[in-house]
């Protein structure tokens, strides 16, 4: 078993260096995919943290209408906009506490012009909601809005609307520039493969002479296969592993302001390079199964 | 051991290789199988050893019908067919002994197994002494005495051969009968030999099989070389 095992790998081993020029231009073609899976890869998961960070960040203020400042109609809310699914924590703010928070938004000295106003307050009572998902934040502020009491609500919803609408759209290009550049690779390793085959012409019908199994034939062949997809795989993975690494440090860990922080280099270069791997093998078998199953399949 | 019943083979082309060949071949029967290019000869052999299937009636080999054999039983089917062609088809870059043991290698024989039978139909086929040599290294007679060895390695129980001699000069064509019918009759392998060696067929008779323009024009039981006209 062992013995038979190692008799396939050998022979894989034999075939990538019997076609090296075509063995190459397969890998090559592996080496582009997963390069652009590789940036898809670190690009997305980057986008995804900076959205999901925004998202969770965003609170929904609640402003409550003059009419509706009784304690009882305070109590009220309160407990309605917690009764509402996807809710996490709501906390109550009184129009002074919401006249600080304004007039603190100023430099100091002129705040001074605000004062003459504490005694006519002129905010409002407000709740700040945190959701428990970013993505509910929407739906969660109109059923707010539909509240008795509730002037309006407010959230940062348009602008991380737009960045999570920025993310599908970037993933649903970038998957299908993926899924054609992993169908060229595994075109290329096919017709690799079919290279082999046909130099080892002789050797199969010897095997299928004596009663090989079809599983026995095809085992060298989808070995090479492999090897290519793994030779493929080298460049990438060296390439996202120091090209995220010196990136990352360059930027100190943020990109344009503190609020794109993009992910740390370990184990995330790990992730990305053991899926890298993963296509290759994935590109090379599924390659070198087809080709030499086509072949199997053609002769009885 | 061997029986084609109306057994019709028509390619994709319109070309009808066989058409209703009936045929019974007992277990250690030696047949020659004779006949013009064209004549279905090959086709019989392609029928025998699963590659292609009988467009109408059976071919049935050692009780399996051949024919209706799934694609993925094929393999399994073959260890009992033995297949020797003109040209020898030994790997190069393995030895005597490596090409022999290869046979055994492929369907997972145990190692001493498969050391003790290449000792055998090394011995059998009188190659003892070119264990470590390379087929390059052989005249044409050994290299088909490698790969009659590798073709029974398996025991199996019919062994064809097609032209086995065609490449060969006289006397080791005759070399190479004497081979044949000790393995017939020491294995009591089955075989059916296709040729166009009159002297041959004539020297050492057998039942012998004429086809022409895939039909059995003879089937005699006397032997010798059948001019059909």
């Amino acid at each position: 078993m062992i013995n038979r095992f190692l008799r396939h790998i050998k022979e894989g081993f034999y075939g990538v260096g019997r076609h090296s020029a075509m063995s190459v231009s397969s890998a090559s073609a592996v080496t582009i995919t997963l390069l652009l899976i590789s940036i898809f890869l670190v690009v997305t998961s980057n986008l995804e943290k900076i959205t999901s960070k925004i998202e969770n960040s965003v609170k929904i203020s609640v402003i409550v209408s003059y009419d509706f400042e009784a304690q009882e109609d305070l109590d009220r809310i309160d407990s309605q906009i917690k009764n509402i699914a996807g809710v996490k924590l709501v906390t109550f703010s009184d129009k002074e506490m919401e006249f600080d928070f304004y007039i603190n938004s100023f430099p100091e000295e002129e705040r001074v012009i605000f004062e003459p106003y504490r005694s006519e307050n002129p905010m409002h009572h407000a709740f700040y909601v945190e959701v428990n998902e970013g993505s509910m934040l929407q739906e969660i502020a109109s059923k707010i809005s539909a509240i008795e009491g509730v002037e309006k609500t407010n959230y940062g919803g348009e602008s991380s609307t737009m960045l999570v609408n920025a993310l599908a759209t970037t993933r649903q290009g970038g998957f299908i520039l993926v899924i054609a550049l992993s169908l060229l690779a595994i075109y290329l390793v096919q017709n690799t493969i079919k290279l082999t085959i046909f130099a080892r012409s002789n050797e199969i019908w010897i095997m299928r002479n004596v009663g090989a199994k079809n599983g026995y034939i095809r085992a060298p062949f989808v070995v090479e296969g492999i090897i290519i997809g793994m030779l493929g795989a080298i460049i990438p993975i060296l390439t996202t592993i120091f090209a995220y690494i010196y990136l990352y440090n360059k930027l100190g860990g943020k990109l344009l302001s503190g609020i794109f922080v993009l992910i740390p280099p370990h184990p995330f270069v790990l992730y990305i390079s053991c899926i890298l791997l993963a296509v290759g093998i994935g590109v090379g078998f599924i390659g070198s199964f087809f080709s030499v199953t086509k072949y199997l399949r053609w002769k009885r | 051991m061997i029986e084609l019943k109306d057994a019709v083979k028509a390619y994709k082309n319109g070309v009808k290789a066989l058409n209703g060949v009936n045929l019974t071949i007992h277990q250690g029967e030696f047949v020659y199988i004779i006949g013009p290019t064209g004549s279905g000869k090959s086709t019989l052999i392609k029928l025998l050893d699963g590659e292609e299937i009988p467009s109408k009636g059976s071919v049935i080999v050692a009780g399996i019908n051949v024919g209706k054999l799934k694609h993925s039983k094929v393999p399994i089917y073959r260890r009992n067919i033995g297949v020797v062609f003109q040209d020898y088809r030994l790997l190069e870059r393995k030895t005597v002994f490596e090409n022999i043991a290869y046979a055994l290698e492929v369907i997972d024989a145990p190692k001493n197994i498969i050391r003790r039978r290449v000792r055998e139909v090394m011995n059998l086929v009188g190659l003892d002494d070119k264990g470590n040599a390379f087929p390059s290294e052989l005249s044409g007679g050994q290299q088909q005495r490698v790969a009659i060895a590798r073709a029974i390695a398996n025991k199996p129980k019919v062994l064809i051969a097609d032209e086995p001699t065609g490449n060969l000069d006289p006397t080791k064509s005759d070399e190479i009968m004497v081979l044949l019918e000790k393995i017939n009759r020491e294995e009591n392998t089955t075989i059916l030999m296709v040729t166009h060696d009159e002297a041959l067929v004539n020297k050492h008779q057998k039942r012998t099989i004429v086809l022409e323009s895939g039909v059995i024009v003879a089937d005699t039981f006397q032997g010798g070389y059948f001019k059909h006209d």
